[in-house]
């Protein structure tokens, strides 16, 4: 293994948190689905080193897993997105009114 | 007092004791539970119920006649280490006649009551509170131990409280009420300070040991039994409304009037007399008890006879009456005379509760307390009701041969024998105002001024010939003959008597033959007096006092009594006391609670920050939550 264990942990990290901050910040459904795929793959990276690390199979075929959930998880959002969109014409998830929040102010 | 073995009480006895005491309670918890909206059978219950008592209290009596030592039963009550605290029945020969006395004026008012309380809206009530001061009451009569006796002495208390405010949509009834309550509550503070340095002392209430003077002598010191016995002193003054506690006496007549018969003249107020009777041996140990009993009874006797003569509430004379023979009592029994106080006690409970329901009767068919206005009204009419109080008062004045006479003339001889002869002229002086203040009442109504003839022709004894009416018709006449014949069982009661006080103690009462004829003058010459100035046609119907405008103010305002007590009560509670509980309750216990109130709102206000709905803000927590899980675990384990 050319690059270290502990660099590619480091990386898929980071890449976790950056899709944990999309996920929380940004104003736009698109976008927030989007940072839950790039935390996804962040943890496909750590599965990926930690199969290289130790020689073993599993680690890619759960990555294999984590593609096929990835991508079903993707057209679901998706299709959820557009259906909000053509209710109340707004992607932001603080313009929607949340079934469950009708007393909160 | 030389000792007395108390005999274990055979079973019959202790069954019917019980039945006697516990049948009253139950009626209480019937009415009060169950028949609440059926009157007749509320009253039904609550008469059954006390006749049985009295036919249990009539058989205990007679069966215990002959008794040489008193029955004990007693059995534990609560156990609390060392502490234990027995309950139980005791028959001597004071408590079997005091058992006897309550449950029999208590069923004759409760008989009397159907017809003057017919109609009332709270007739169950009434009834309900009837049987629970006839269970409290039968129970203190035959307590066992002080403890028990001061646990029913706050029971009668309590139903002496409700019957007093039993219009308590009268604002007046219920501040009479509250004001029984509180003033002897005074009293009873004092009782119960007693009672728990007795019990610290002795570690034993019962009454047999308590009268035996080997036991308290070898463990309290004089100084301690005087202490004591003057503290237990004040629940008899309290109860009893002897001088100073004595307002709440006059005021209690707001109660119905057979209330005031039962409780406020005959059976509850002598409470205290019958608590300073049961402990007479114990009182006896202490020379300065015996001293300030007399001194209190006098001066009560004076100054309540001296409200009585220019009272015009015919309640309010009966009531000051009683405070005076009350009073006169406690002389008796702080004379040294066990038997002249307890003879007194019966008698007066007698003639006392006729005089009441005599006066229930007037009050009931003129509609009126005022004695002018029942004599201008035609009194004399309501001629059955009439020939019982004259026989009443006569009693109560000691006239011969009615009852009183006997037991007064008994308590005048024994104050005779004292070396200081100011008790006996305070007696007499007393007995003199008694008889006047009592046959000034009579001659009021017997021979008005001026005859108002309102319903002419209606006014007949038979006017409400209802069942209720002949039922109060008969109660007056089954008393008037107790009171015309009780005088005449003067020696058996004594010989009875002799036994409770033990051989050693009995004292012998010296007749003079003198006092018989001089007591029986001196009310003679009272009611002279009285018919000088109420009776015959040309009185003026002022009295002697009445002319004096200073003494009489003086004598109306209950010697200004009550203005004092208003006035410390305003000054000391309202001005000081109560203020400074008011200023804590505003400021520190208001302020506790409201600041608990308000943290609760803004610590409520910061929470709903994080509940604004926003998924992202929720997600966050939930991050921050498994961060803080994966740094807890992961670095911790």
């Amino acid at each position: 293994m050319i690059v270290p264990f502990n660099h590619v942990l480091l990386l898929s990290a980071l890449l976790f948190l950056l899709g944990m901050f999309c996920t929380l910040t940004r104003r736009n459904l698109v976008m927030i689905l989007l940072g839950v795929e790039i935390m996804l793959n962040a943890a496909s990276m750590a599965f990926i080193g930690a199969g290289l690390r130790w020689q073993q199979m599993e680690g890619q075929a759960v990555v294999i897993f984590i593609l096929a959930v990835a991508a079903t998880e993707v057209s679901v959002g998706l299709a959820l997105i557009i259906s909000v969109y053509r209710r109340t014409h707004a992607i932001d998830p603080d313009a929607q009114a949340w079934p469950a929040e009708e007393g909160s102010p | 007092m030389t000792a007395m073995l108390p005999t274990a009480m055979s079973a019959i006895s202790l069954y019917s004791a019980t039945a006697a005491l516990v049948l009253p309670l139950l009626a209480f918890a019937a009415i009060m539970l169950g028949t609440r909206p059926h009157p007749r059978l509320s009253a039904g219950i609550s008469i059954a119920a006390i006749s049985i008592s009295l036919a249990a209290a009539i058989s205990l009596l007679v069966r215990h006649w002959g008794l040489e030592t008193p029955a004990v039963f007693q059995t534990t009550w609560l156990v609390s280490g060392e502490m234990q605290v027995p309950v139980g029945i005791l028959l001597d020969p004071t408590s079997l006649l005091m058992l006897t006395v309550v449950a029999t004026i208590s069923f004759l008012v409760q008989i009397y009551s159907l017809g003057y309380m017919a109609g009332d809206p709270g007739f169950s009530r009434y009834y309900g509170l009837m049987s629970l001061f006839a269970w409290a009451m039968l129970s203190l009569s035959i307590s066992s131990s002080l403890l028990q006796l001061f646990v029913f002495w706050e029971l009668v208390g309590l139903s002496s409280y409700l019957l007093i405010g039993f219009w308590f949509e009268k604002f007046s009834a219920s501040e009479a009420g509250k004001k029984a309550f509180v003033m002897t509550r005074f009293g009873d503070v004092a009782f119960m300070l007693g009672l728990i340095l007795l019990w610290l002392q002795l570690g034993n209430l019962d009454f047999d040991r308590l009268n035996d003077a080997g036991f308290v002598t070898g463990r309290l010191s004089p100084g301690m039994t005087t202490l004591t016995a003057l503290l237990i002193f004040g629940g008899v003054v309290g109860k009893s409304a002897q001088f100073p506690l004595l307002t709440w006496l006059p005021d209690a007549m707001e109660g119905p009037t057979p209330v005031s018969a039962l409780l406020h003249s005959a059976t509850m107020v002598a409470a205290g007399v019958y608590l300073l009777a049961r402990l007479f041996g114990f009182f006896m140990l202490s020379p300065t008890m015996m001293s300030v009993c007399l001194a209190v009874g006098t001066i009560s006797l004076l100054l309540a006879s001296s409200m009585a003569m220019v009272a015009r509430d015919i309640k309010q004379v009966w009531a000051y009456s009683t405070i005076s023979q009350l009073g006169f009592m406690l002389m008796g029994l702080g004379a040294g005379s066990f038997f002249a106080g307890v003879f007194h006690l019966l008698t007066h409970a007698g003639f006392k509760a006729l005089l009441f329901l005599c006066a229930g009767a007037f009050i009931h068919h003129y509609d009126t307390n005022d004695m002018f206005e029942i004599g201008r009204k035609g009194g004399r009419s309501l001629t059955s009701a009439m020939i019982c109080m004259v026989v009443a008062a006569g009693a109560l004045s000691g006239l011969p041969p009615l009852s009183g006479f006997f037991s007064k003339e008994l308590i005048l001889g024994r104050l005779l024998e004292l070396h200081n002869p100011v008790w006996f002229i305070a007696g007499a002086l007393g007995a003199f105002l008694t008889a006047y203040y009592a046959f000034r009442l009579i001659f009021i109504i017997l021979r008005p001024r001026e005859i108002e003839t309102v319903t002419p022709g209606g006014l007949q004894d038979g006017h409400h010939n209802s069942g209720g009416a002949r039922a109060m018709a008969g109660v007056l006449w089954i008393l008037a003959g107790v009171a015309v014949v009780l005088g005449f069982f003067q020696s058996p009661v004594l010989h009875f008597l002799r036994r409770a006080l033990g051989a050693g103690q009995s004292l012998p009462i010296e007749h003079h033959g003198w006092l018989p004829v001089a007591a029986c003058l001196l009310a003679v010459a009272a009611i002279a007096l009285a018919w000088m100035e109420f009776g015959r046609r040309q009185a003026s119907q002022k009295g002697f006092v009445e002319r004096m405008p200073a003494v009489a103010a003086l004598f109306a305002n209950r010697w200004y009594l009550d203005h004092l007590y208003r006035l410390l009560l305003n000054k000391l509670v309202y001005g000081g006391i109560s203020r400074l509980f008011t200023w804590n309750d505003r400021r520190v216990i208001d302020g506790a609670v409201d600041g608990m109130g308000l943290s609760t709102v803004r610590l409520g206000a910061v929470i709903a920050r994080l509940h604004t709905g926003m998924i992202q803000s929720r997600l966050m927590i939930v991050f921050a939550v498994v961060a803080v899980l994966i740094l807890y675990f992961g670095l911790g384990g």
